[in-house]
């Protein structure tokens, strides 16, 4: 039967290593063949932001296809890819009062918007939880 | 006996509250659990055997597992062949595998 794992995550975009390495573990958890549900929360709730644009990089003369900037948005589209390739479910919601504090209301098909009995109701149902918390 | 994983990712040189970590995982040693310690990001700084931290290395010498994550390592230039003793290599795969078999994962 397959596993259903909770992440809680609070880092913005392009600001934590943090970020990096939780989306590593959300890349781990599906190739270990699991069901994925985040809730993002604070300012985790860019991480899902529609209008984030690349950008190019003037200094070292890069255009913005040369400079291939990240984007977590993209990630995490690539994350729903997979996930439904392995016929695996990958569920996103992020905090709505966080979401209005923060004007990050267009997000990418895939997220949703929620609140903190969705967390309750996430880490309830999953085999396990974990909660990645900024300092 | 409970099974405990930290993922460390915080380290003694700038994170005064380490070693209190540290004692932590160390004292669930000591009472019998299971305790694995995965070391990612600046949490893999201390390993590096040049490195002067008797905090961490009392945690090397506990008996407990020891984890460096491989893509912390490289990204600060660090070969596993320059880690301290009793300190093994891995990836988020240990973390994964660990939430799947049931244990406490607590983040650090």
């Amino acid at each position: 039967m397959t596993k259903t794992l909770t992440f809680a995550f609070m880092d913005p975009p392009f600001e934590s290593e943090r970020t990096v390495t939780f989306f590593r573990l959300l890349d781990a958890a599906l190739e270990r063949r699991a069901n994925v549900r985040i809730f993002a929360y604070e300012g985790a709730v860019a991480l899902a932001f529609a209008r984030q644009a690349a950008h190019g990089n003037a200094v070292h003369g890069r255009n913005t296809d040369e400079e291939a900037h990240p984007l977590t948005k993209d990630w995490i589209a690539a994350l729903q890819r997979k996930a439904e390739s392995y016929g695996l479910t990958f569920e996103w919601i992020n905090c709505g009062l966080c979401v209005d504090e923060r004007g990050v209301n267009e997000v990418i098909d895939g997220c949703g918007r929620g609140g903190p009995p969705d967390l309750w109701r996430y880490a309830s149902n999953a085999f396990n939880t974990l909660t990645i918390g900024t300092r | 006996m409970s099974h405990f994983l930290f993922v460390q990712s915080q380290d003694p040189f700038t994170d005064a509250r380490a070693a209190r970590q540290y004692e932590l995982a160390i004292d669930l040693k000591k009472r019998g659990n299971d305790v694995t310690v995965v070391l990612v990001q600046n949490g893999v700084v201390p390993a590096r055997s040049q490195a002067v931290c008797p905090a961490f290395d009392e945690l090397a010498a506990s008996g407990l597992t020891l984890i460096a994550d491989s893509f912390s390592l490289e990204q600060r230039d660090i070969a596993s062949q320059q880690l301290k003793a009793n300190i093994s290599t891995g990836s988020m795969d240990d973390v994964i595998d660990a939430m799947l078999a049931g244990h406490k994962v607590i983040w650090n």
